[in-house]
Formats: structure tokens, sequence, C-alpha cells
């Protein structure tokens, strides 16, 4: 649980789960697990919405000095 | 006039320029119609004319080049003219067809005086640039390459590309900061011209530096609005709309206006036209990913909840069901224990029944033999009362018939007598009692003795101990001589029989 993971690998595992839980086919004892996980997932895609990100001054030192690497980032 | 001097006449610059002034005057006498490419304006603010430099191109080459002016009411007539038709004002490079004259002046030399411009002729021009554009694009395979880009699940950070002042701008901020789920975005303002001339290089120069730091990015967008419809052929413009299409993050345009659609938004990743729908382009991202989230977890609350309650009911129908098991096979147990408890009884009674049936038996004989042991004891007492009574009599008589004998001598003699019978009588009843008793004893003593023997004598017994019986035939061997070598014997033991042969016999030797 200590991975953070990117929104999208976060929703894509929560659909899965969601639908794991939708056909039934979980144990009651996996299930508290995947509950917990779930809810994790949740919070993380609920965060990437709600959460700032960007850094002004971070692109404007960049933009600067040039030293923008012109990686994408997730 | 022209000197003479040594056959040769000679001019003055100012009557060669008169010259040529009249004669260009006599020969262009109306004005004309031309076309020609208007490189640069060169609109003089202060005085307001402009000098636009006309130049002819084949295939890329200058083969024409004239100066050309517009004086200061005729440039504000076109220029009017060119806003209503081409929502865009008189401007450099482009196509123009002109209605001029030649005009000659000794100090500025040759140009032409441009009296009117049609605008519907640079109208086609400036369509035709704008298909060339997208020819181009075509051509180099960019028309979809911005289209095609995979942009971010939600785009969160976005380089904008507008001016501070922008209404269209201010719309956008007003729907992505007001949003009432509490979406974040970031966006960083990269102010560019929007319209006109230079904008398309300005908005140029900004996607360059947006590049340079795209990974903060996820996309850019380009804003205008309340600016009206003039201007915009810039959008069309193909080193933009080359930049726009080779950009690495999806470029999503909100330009703001009535007329068709321009070629940088159709090449941009997303037109959405207005800046506010821009804004709400981007919050329905947010709803993509948040609706499914949410939808996530309602679905798991509920399955979750659902799914526990089926459990719990499982659990207490297997409870409920262990229990009325476990009851019945109680109860089952109980039945059968009352039932053994039953037999046992009963088959107790009956032993009791039995025993009881045994004892009373012999307490009836030992009955009968006391009663009759009594019977003949009370034969002899009355026997003996009834000879006393003979003997009482005979003496009562006797008596009577001495009445006058002594009475006192008799009475007394009467109470010895009485009293020595009555001694015997009791002494015969104790000894009467012990006899039985005794007799009681004896018996007893003797069943128990035959009982005892009776048991010493059962061969089961007999070979509990240890003794055996063996058979030869069928018959009991006593001694060696019924055990022939060979024969077949049969020893019976406690719990079963040995078959053997014999071998051989021997005597034993008597002590």
């Amino acid at each position: 649980m200590k991975e953070q993971p990117s929104y999208t690998e976060a929703f894509e595992e929560l659909q899965e789960i969601v639908s794991e839980i939708e056909q039934g086919d979980i144990s009651v004892d996996e299930l508290s697990d995947k509950v917990k996980r779930a809810a994790f997932l949740i919070k993380t895609c609920k965060n990437k919405l709600t959460s700032t990100e960007g850094d002004v001054m971070a692109i404007l030192r960049e933009l600067e000095t040039g030293e923008g690497t012109g990686e994408k980032q997730d | 006039m022209p000197e003479k001097l040594n056959d040769r006449t000679i001019f003055t610059l100012s009557e060669v320029a008169a010259s040529i002034r009249k004669t260009l005057a006599d020969r262009y006498t109306s004005t004309f119609w031309v076309k020609a490419e208007m490189n640069k304006l060169n609109l003089y603010p202060q005085s307001g004319h402009c000098y636009p430099d006309l130049v002819e191109k084949t295939d890329g080459k200058i083969v024409a080049e004239l100066r050309s002016t517009i004086w200061k009411e005729d440039f504000q007539r076109i220029n009017a003219s060119f806003m209503n038709v081409l929502h865009e004002p008189l401007k450099s490079g482009i196509s123009i067809l002109l209605c001029a004259r030649i005009s000659f002046s000794p100090l500025h030399g040759l140009s032409l005086a441009i009296i009117d411009i049609d605008p519907s002729y640079s109208l086609g021009e400036l369509e035709r640039e704008k298909q060339q554009t997208l020819e181009m694009l075509r051509k180099e395979g960019l028309f979809l390459s911005n289209k095609s880009l995979v942009p971010a699940v939600i785009i969160k950070r976005i380089a904008v590309i507008s001016v501070q002042t922008s209404k269209g701008f201010s719309d956008f901020r007003k729907v992505i900061d007001g949003n009432g789920w509490g979406y974040r975005f970031f966006y960083m303002l990269f102010p560019s011209l929007l319209q006109g001339e230079h904008a398309a290089e300005a908005m140029i120069a900004q996607l360059k530096r947006i590049e340079k730091v795209r990974h903060h990015f996820d996309a850019v967008a380009i804003i205008r609005g309340g600016g009206g419809d003039v201007g915009l052929s810039c959008y069309n413009d193909y080193n933009l709309a080359r930049e726009i299409a080779m950009f690495p993050l999806p470029v999503i345009t909100g330009i703001g206006h009535s007329t068709n659609e321009t070629v940088a938004e159709m090449i941009s990743f997303k037109n959405a036209i207005t800046p506010t729908e821009l804004a709400d382009y981007l919050i329905q991202k947010f709803h993509n990913f948040s609706v499914p989230v949410q939808r996530a977890c309602d679905v798991i609350i509920n399955r979750f909840a659902a799914r526990m309650k089926d459990e719990k009911l499982r659990m207490l129908n297997f409870a409920r069901y262990f229990k009325s098991v476990t009851l019945a096979n109680l109860a089952a147990g109980r039945g059968n224990l009352q039932q053994e408890f039953r037999v046992l009884a009963q088959q107790t009674v009956r032993l009791f029944q039995v025993s009881r049936a045994n004892h009373s038996l012999i307490l009836s004989e030992l009955r009968k033999n006391a009663m009759s042991e009594i019977s003949a004891g009370n034969r002899q007492i009355s026997q003996a009362g009834f000879s006393f009574k003979k003997d009482v009599l005979s003496l009562i008589s006797h008596a009577a018939w001495r009445v006058d004998g002594n009475l006192s001598q008799l009475e007394k003699a009467a109470r010895r007598s009485l009293s020595a019978d009555q001694l015997r009588l009791e002494e015969a009843v104790h000894g009467l009692r012990q006899q039985t008793t005794r007799f009681i004893a004896e018996e007893n003593h003797t069943l128990n003795m035959i009982e005892k023997n009776v048991d010493l004598m059962n061969p089961v017994n007999l070979l509990n101990r240890g003794y055996s019986i063996t058979l030869a035939g069928g018959r009991v061997v006593r001694d060696i001589s019924g055990a022939r070598e060979g024969a077949e014997l049969k020893t019976l033991v406690s719990d079963g029989e040995i078959i053997s042969i014999v071998k051989n016999t021997h005597k034993t030797e008597q002590p």
C-alpha cells in the first residue's frame, strides 16, 4: 500500500476491483483487503482532482535558465 | 530650355523629370486595376499615409517591384471596407487587387498612387491561403498530429496562451476557479497577441517557451474572446498551424468567434469554440474521471454492505441449522438413553422378581416347616391344656367332692400347679422358638454347602481353573489307554477346543 500509483493506474485498478466485486467472485476474506485497497485508490483519485499541482516559480526558473528537461511527467 | 554645347543638347535633371512626367501623364490618362502582393504596408501613423511595397513573385522570386502610396483618406476608406468584408484590416503580406494610376514625382520617382483596393479579391486570396495551409499540413501528414495525442486522464495543468485583460481569459478563469466540485486546476498565462498582424509570430514564440517546460503541463489552451471577429486570419497562418499540429501537448482552442473555423482550430486537439466551453470541457474531463470513481465508491459500499448482510444471514441460517441438528441429535440420544434405561430397569425388575420368587419359595418352604413345627407345638400345648383342664376339672370335681375340705389347701395346690404349668409352657415355647431358628440356620447352611459343591463340580469352572478335558472319538480320555498313537484328540479348554494328534504315550511312574 506504500506505492503511490499514478491516477491512471489507480483508476484502472479501482475499476478492476469494482468489476470483481460486482461479479461477486471475491471471498469474504479477500473482500476486506480489496475494500481497503479500493478506499485507498478512491482517496488517491479524489486527491488528484482536488490537489494543487504545478509550481510557477519552478517553471519560471526553467524558462529563464532553459533547463527544461522536456520530459513528460504524469 | 536645354542648352546647346558643341552639337550636344544638354537637359537639366528637372527637365528630364518633367519630360518623363509629361510623357507618363499623356500615356496613362486613366486609372487601372493591378494585382500585386503587398509586401509591406508602411503606414506612417503621424501622417496617416501609407507607402506600400508592391511586388510580384514567380516561384518565390521577386520579378517586379514598385513603390506605391495610399493617401490618408483613401487608406481610411479602404481599411473600413476591408474590416467590413474580411474582418481584417489592411495588412502586410496579402495579395490585393488595387486601382491606381501612375504617378511620377521628380523628387520620389515612379510610384503607383492607390485609389482603391477590392476587399473581396483579398478575401478569396485569404481563403486560398487558408486552403493552402491546410493542403500543406495534409501533405506533411500533420493534420491529425495533435488530435492523435493521448491526453492525460485529467487535464489539470494548463499553459494558457492569452492576454491578462482578455474577456475570454476572464470567462475561462471564472468557470475553472469557481467550479462547484472542488476540482483544482493549475494554469499559467503565457501572454501573447491573439489577433492581427504579429499574433501568429507571438503565439509561436510562446508555444516554443511552453515546449521548454512542457513536463509541467498537460495541455495548452489558446484563449481569446471579446475582441470581435477581427484579425483572425493569423489562425490560418501556416507556421502557427504547423507549430500547433506538431506540439507535443494537446492544444485546445477557445478563440471565440462566429466566422468559419480557422486552421488552428481544425488541427488543434480540441476546438472548444469559446473560452467558457473550453473550461467546461476541462471540467467534463474531471467529471469523466470523478464520476466513475464516485460510482466505484458507491458500488463498493453497496456491494460490501450487501455481501456482509448475505454472509451474516448465511451464518445465522447455518447457526440455526446447526442448533436444530444438534438439538435433534440430543433428543435422539436422550430417547435412546431413556430406551436403554427402561430396558435396564425392566431387566433389573425381572431379575429382582426372579430372585424374590426364589426367596419367597425358600421362605414359604421355611414358613411351612416352621408352621408345621408350631402347629405341632400348639397341638402339644392344647393337649397339655386339655389334660390340665381335665386335671383341673377332676381336681374341681375332687374339690367339690370335698367341699368341706381344705379349700385353701386346694386353692394353694391349684395355684402351685398353675404356676408350674405356666413355667413349663413358657419353657416349651422358648424351646420351640430356639429349635425353629436353629433349624432355619442349619437349612440355610446346608443350602449354601450344596450350592458350593454344585459349583465346584461344574466342569466349566474346572476348565477355567486350567484343567482340561481330552476326548478321543467322543469319549473322555482318563488314561493313556484311551489315546493310541496317531489318534486325533479333542481337548476342551475354557474358551474352546484344541485338536491334536497323539505322538506317543508313556505311563507315569507311581510314587
